[in-house]
């Protein structure tokens, strides 16, 4: 029974000693938070861009000139740039700017992180919702504006509901890279899960059980979110046989 | 002129790619209320074409529609109004598949035509009850055959109250044995004085429920007149030609 009374030590001195265990607990908070609020921030900049970017490819040829053509373009023009820099540079180099750069005066940390993962985010569900939308059969469309909706109400009441059943398990993917992505928070000063398990690493000189720690709650989290997610495509797919 | 009909257009063309693709060339017409117009004619003619540009679902290039003595091509005019007063049957259902057949029927009306909740579901009913399929109400799409989901699409386009239906070929993507009842639902239709514009390669709804037949062939109208005018005596040589295949 050495090898378990060796264990039972190092977890003392990892977890018990000096109340370290806080750290992991503390961190997991802020992973959270982060993970929570950019998500919402990626699902709002995602479907704004994804509904310019699909209305700009179904009606910008059959519109009439005039302003709102004009800025249909200027904001598809706009949509095109974001998506092409986010997904073109890493995210722990967009946090660092974010960070050292943009909001240099702020020392909020957390804010920018939330913002910079958000905004990271956006870009990757703007292209799943655009897919999600196109999966849409064009007659859906149609059969809405016949009845007399705009295209803003058409998207709402009857592509986008069909559009997020399509792409929930591509969507609940993206929220689960963007949960492990949150482990670069350290980069900017943020005491996040991982940075969380890496201080009690530094502190004890002894690697295995905070790390394993670590690992083992985002192991948890994501299958947590995982299985909520099944139980809501169960529900949504009601309405097929 | 234009107050005598319900729909007229005026020199209708709707060209693609630039101008290669002529699919309406110059279509003059009107439809007065009341009438039950057929269009007939060889795939590729435009018939289609015509039927989806009369509520916009296809822009013409140049000409206008006249609708209820409003210019509807008018780039200011609101076209989401108009197109509340046109119902729209289409070849492929496309009922709503995320929404009960309830549901269906009565997003519209709720929505556009701020019924209550409750005033819109007993008129879906009611209608569903005439068309037989009151017991599918709270069905999906999903759970539906062919004939009955075109039966629920026609009842969706009427719970708005249009003053004309419009009926994109609604029985070509049906199993033989399911045209019928589709057919029926129309033909009750025009009996209640319903004002249709009907695309369809069914000769015999044509003859017994048009009141007029609209031939059509490369984007024009070739030949119009009552049903017997056209089927017992076509003067076109092309509509000659069309009716001897179909008949």
């Amino acid at each position: 029974m050495n090898w378990f009374n060796e264990l039972k030590s190092d977890f003392i001195l990892n977890f018990v000693n000096d109340n370290r265990w806080k750290f992991i607990t503390s961190g997991l908070k802020n992973t959270l938070i982060i993970t929570f609020f950019s998500v919402l921030i990626g699902i709002a900049l995602g479907m704004i861009v994804a509904v310019v970017r699909s209305s700009y490819e179904k009606n910008y040829d059959e519109m009439h000139k005039g302003v709102k053509k004009f800025f249909l373009k200027l904001a598809n023009s706009v949509c095109k740039i974001y998506l092409t820099v986010i997904r073109g540079t890493p995210v722990v180099v967009q946090l660092m700017i974010m960070y050292y750069i943009i909001f240099a005066t702020s020392r909020n940390s957390l804010m920018v992180a939330i913002l910079a993962f958000g905004i990271n985010s956006g870009a990757y569900v703007a292209e799943i919702v655009r897919s999600g939308i196109m999966s849409i059969d064009q007659g859906q469309l149609e059969a809405g504006r016949s009845l007399g909706f705009d295209y803003k109400r058409t998207m709402i009441y009857i592509i986008l509901p069909q559009a997020f059943k399509n792409i929930l398990p591509a969507l609940a993917n993206e929220f689960i890279v963007l949960l492990k992505e949150t482990s670069v928070a350290g980069y900017v000063t943020i005491r996040d899960l991982t940075m969380g398990g890496n201080i009690i690493r530094a502190a004890t000189y002894s690697p295995f059980m905070p790390l394993i720690a670590v690992a083992a709650i985002y192991l948890i989290l994501v299958m947590f979110f995982t299985k909520i997610v099944s139980i809501l495509e169960r529900s949504l797919r009601k309405s097929e046989r | 002129m234009s107050d005598k009909f319900l729909i007229e257009t005026k020199n209708l063309c709707k060209h693609y790619l630039n101008g290669e693709v002529v699919a309406l060339d110059n279509v003059t017409t009107g439809i007065k209320s009341g009438e039950v117009v057929v269009i007939i004619g060889p795939s590729g003619s435009g018939k289609s074409t015509f039927l989806r540009s009369l509520n916009l679902l296809e822009m013409p290039t140049s000409g206008s529609i006249i609708f209820e003595g409003k210019e509807i091509t008018d780039p200011k005019v609101d076209i989401n109004i108009h197109r509340r007063k046109m119902g729209m049957v289409f070849q492929q259902f496309n009922l709503f598949p995320h929404k009960s057949v309830l549901e269906n029927l009565t997003l519209g009306p709720i929505k556009l035509l701020k019924q209550s909740k409750k005033e819109a579901e007993e008129k879906a009913l009611t209608l569903l009850e005439r068309v037989g399929l009151k017991d599918r109400a709270d069905a999906y799409p999903s759970q539906l055959s062919g004939g009955q989901k075109q039966r629920v699409a026609i009842v969706r386009a009427l719970c708005m109250n249009p003053d004309v239906m419009l009926f994109d070929e609604p029985t070509s993507a049906l199993d033989p044995e399911m045209v019928g009842e589709v057919l029926d639902v129309m033909k009750s239709l025009a009996d209640g004085g319903m004002t249709m514009v009907v695309v369809t390669h069914e000769m015999r709804f044509a003859r017994e429920v048009g009141t007029r037949l609209i031939f059509m062939a490369d984007g024009a109208i070739v030949e119009e007149g009552t049903p017997a005018e056209i089927f017992d005596n076509p003067q076109n040589e092309r509509t000659k030609a069309f009716l001897k295949k179909v008949l």
